[in-house]
């Protein structure tokens, strides 16, 4: 299950028109969408909010890999919708509760497909993040898939002397964690310390604003879309409060 | 009954590379085996076919008769064991000691026969002074002993060690040898994955070229060594007695440059008993 | 050694001990790196090799603080007095592992790292960048990811995001040790090659001798902490002693020394095919 999640925020380079616009554009739009669930207190509201969010995810070839991500959050409405019930709540309100939710996992998990992490760290920057936590940030992102091949050979090796990390009960297997994840923290520790030496000579911290490479530029894509975005929402914000 | 047996097995990995394509390969009791090529041939997927961490997609992997579809890691691990490349993979434990004495819990010994056998292989590995000592604490050439040490401890018949060289200095290759020698004296049978043909020169053993997933070739060091055309194709280093077996002419490898030195010597004799 | 030639590197004297080590790692190293030079510097694991090599660019004693004796000069800088950061403009470093010292998302950002924490304007980045990746052939990998490389065009990506701060130093860590015998050979020809193309003086720890004697101009061989002696390959490697402190006597030089020894006139080559050319046509007139 925990592959599935990964894979519903793992970024996939694509190009599309959603792909292809500014990162500050996706951001803006998909916090909006992410607002927008949490703003609507009706069915029709919320049914408006998730049309909202399966354009984009269309227009971005990415519907499929979300529709994957139902299968976590699908199990975990239908738990919410039951709660709700069992505290009082009508099905319908129950229902608009769950929907909330859904659009709440698709708009998040939206951005971050549709972003490289590369592009996120160029918003952090652009927000004036202090350049310290944006850098160690990215590279703990950057660091994730090499994690996840010492975790596999770890695995291995420790198979290979017979853990059985399936077996036995649940305080045993909390226990067979400990020769999983000793190494995977020495190993990370290990590599920090590597990562520091290589940022000194690398001259980390010589100025007090390091320059970059790129820079974020909206160019005439990024400005049609976002004179269909803000014009669309202030019209939705409108029309919700008519509908109130 | 061979200790190994693969017949025709492929394996094709989860994003559709076949990494081990129909690879026939018999291994006795207590032979000594080195499978060297270069990177991505295949070597470490096959290592991995051995203890069943990975299965077979096509053929048959036999561990003394018996198949491994049918067996978890756990109960093949007994016979088998595998040490990788990793060291700090493997070490986790607060002491040498109770490093090694994970996997024989894990195989069920009972604690007396944990303590003697940790007392037995402790010696035979040169690590009594560090029982107490954390394993991070040891040296490089340290770590891999210990390594090798918590395996043996519960005395699998086979031993395969991934690229047991990679990053030790000298002195610990020699060290290295004398383990490998010693297992030899004791009857297991030792397959040695590496790049590093210098290494494995003292064994001359039977060495298996892969490459691309295949067997490009299966023969005793001599031959293989000798193939200058083979090794450089395989991105592997000539070792150089054997190189120099080959500019001279001469159809075996100097087994060590005492040999070498009175071949040449014996060049300039014979010149003068014409 | 040409006394006209610039000292690039001096180590005075140089003594240094690990804040709470219980005894020195370097003792009174004395040598010096000339502009131009691929200096070796072999020992046994445990030797010191990598505390020199950190001494030069400044993370002795600016990250590592300890017992500092001496002195250690790089391009005519104290370097106990010089910032990690002035130092990283005169002295590439190059680490074992060719992934723990890769940080960005894509090459050519990994590349232009440096410069941008030096305040490097986008367009020089941009020129040196590509220059760099053209340099060294890796242009085609300039919008990949790290993870997706093999582990020689790692290296490649790590030695270009040195090159660009334009060092006049390469310093190289075991650069071979984790790399298989094809990619090692090629790290060290592009060692070479940089050597020769843009003048770069490189210093080297290794301690596999038959892998760079072809490039060294000299070694520089430690034990315990000390300079045991330095010289031309063709006179380390002959010398007796090497196999006492830890390190492998090429098997050529194993043999030609016999050959020596019973009072054959060779001359000394490290490579095998001259060796045996030699042999034959000497000796089957």
């Amino acid at each position: 299950m925990a592959q599935v999640l990964l894979e519903g925020l793992k970024f996939r380079y694509q190009r599309s028109v959603i792909h292809n616009l500014d990162p500050r554009v996706k951001l803006l739009l998909t916090a909006m969408l992410f607002a927008f669930s949490l703003i609507g207190s009706n069915f029709y509201q919320e049914a408006i909010t998730f049309c909202l969010i399966a354009i984009p995810a269309v227009l971005a070839r990415v519907l499929r890999r979300l529709m994957k991500l139902m299968v976590f959050a699908i199990p975990f409405s239908l738990f919410i919708i039951l709660l709700n019930i069992w505290g009082g709540g009508t099905i319908l309100h129950s229902f608009v509760i769950a929907i909330r939710f859904i659009e709440i996992v698709s708009s998040t998990s939206l951005f971050f497909v549709t972003t490289s992490p590369d592009e996120l760290e160029y918003v952090l920057r652009w927000f004036r993040f202090p350049r310290d936590f944006v850098f160690a940030f990215a590279t703990s992102i950057r660091f994730v898939p090499v994690m996840m091949i010492d975790l596999n050979q770890i695995i291995d090796a420790q198979k290979s002397r017979g853990l059985e990390i399936e077996k036995g009960g649940p305080i045993k297997r909390i226990r067979n964690l400990v020769p999983v994840l000793v190494p995977l923290i020495v190993t990370a520790l290990v590599r920090s310390g590597e990562l520091a030496e290589a940022m000194e000579a690398r001259g980390y911290g010589a100025v007090k604003k390091p320059t970059s490479l790129f820079n974020l530029k909206l160019q005439s894509n990024d400005l049609m879309a976002l004179s269909i975005i803000i014009p669309g929402f202030i019209a939705l914000i409108l029309l919700y409060l008519v509908m109130i | 009954m061979a200790a190994i047996e693969f017949s025709s097995v492929s394996y094709r990995m989860p994003n559709g590379v076949l990494a081990l394509d129909n690879i026939d390969m018999t291994i006795k009791e207590g032979e000594l085996v080195a499978i060297v090529g270069g990177n991505g041939a295949g070597k470490t997927t096959l290592l991995k076919h051995l203890n069943g961490l990975l299965k077979p997609s096509r053929g048959e992997v036999r561990i003394f008769g018996k198949s491994t579809k049918d067996s978890s890691v756990a109960q093949l691990s007994r016979e088998v064991g595998l040490v990788f490349q990793n060291s700090d993979h493997q070490l986790f434990s607060e002491s040498v000691k109770a490093e090694i004495a994970f996997g024989l819990r894990n195989f069920g010994f009972s604690e007396s026969e944990i303590e003697s056998r940790i007392e037995e292989v402790v010696n035979y590995y040169g690590l009594a002074e560090m029982l107490d000592r954390a394993p991070m604490t040891l040296s490089g050439g340290e770590k891999k002993r210990l390594c090798i040490a918590t395996v043996m401890a519960w005395e699998p018949k086979i031993l395969a060690l991934d690229e047991p060289t990679v990053g030790q200095d000298y002195l610990n290759k020699l060290r290295l040898r004398d383990v490998v020698k010693s297992l030899l004296r004791k009857g297991r049978t030792v397959l040695i994955v590496s790049h590093d043909l210098e290494f494995l020169w003292p064994f001359k053993p039977r060495t298996i070229v892969m490459g691309m997933g295949k067997i490009l070739a299966d023969a005793p060091a001599d031959q293989i060594y000798l193939d200058s055309e083979l090794l450089e194709k395989s991105g592997l280093r000539q070792p150089q007695l054997a190189m120099l077996a080959n500019a001279l002419g001469r159809d075996r490898p100097f087994s060590d440059a005492d040999e070498a030195a009175n071949w040449v010597k014996g060049l300039f004799v014979r010149r003068y008993d014409e | 050694m040409n006394c006209l030639a610039k000292k690039l590197v001096e180590f005075r004297n140089y003594s240094f001990k690990y804040s709470g080590a219980s005894s020195y790692t370097l003792s009174n190293v004395e040598f010096s790196v000339e502009e131009g030079e691929i200096v070796v510097i072999a020992g046994a694991s445990g030797s010191g090799k990598s505390t020199i090599l950190r001494s030069i660019n400044g993370l002795i004693p600016h990250i590592y603080p300890g017992e500092y004796m001496g002195d250690v000069f790089v391009d005519g800088l104290r370097v106990k007095d010089t910032p990690t950061f002035e130092l990283a403009r005169r002295v590439g470093f190059l680490f074992q592992n060719p992934e723990n010292q890769i940080f960005m998302f894509t090459v050519e950002r990994d590349i232009a790292f440096g410069m941008e924490n030096l305040g490097y304007p986008p367009e020089v980045m941009r020129k040196k960048t590509d220059w760099a990746m053209q340099l060294l052939g890796i242009s085609h990998l300039a919008k990949r990811s790290p993870s997706e490389l093999s582990d020689g065009q790692k290296q490649r990506v790590a030695i270009a995001g040195s090159l660009v701060m334009d060092p006049r130093i390469l310093v190289l860590d075991e650069p071979t040790s984790l790399l298989d015998p094809k990619t090692a050979l090629d790290v060290v020809e592009l060692v070479k090659k940089l050597n020769i193309e843009l003048g770069i003086t490189a210093i080297l720890v290794e301690h596999r001798f038959e892998l760079v004697a072809p490039i060294a101009s000299r070694f520089v061989v430690i034990s315990n902490g000390k300079v045991w002696s330095e010289g031309k390959p063709e006179d380390i490697l002959f010398r007796d002693g090497l196999e006492e402190i830890g390190l492998a006597v090429p098997p050529i030089v194993q043999v030609e020394k016999k050959l020596m020894d019973t009072g054959a006139d060779i001359e000394r080559t490290l490579d095998v095919k001259a060796f045996a050319g030699r042999a034959i046509s000497t000796w089957q007139r």
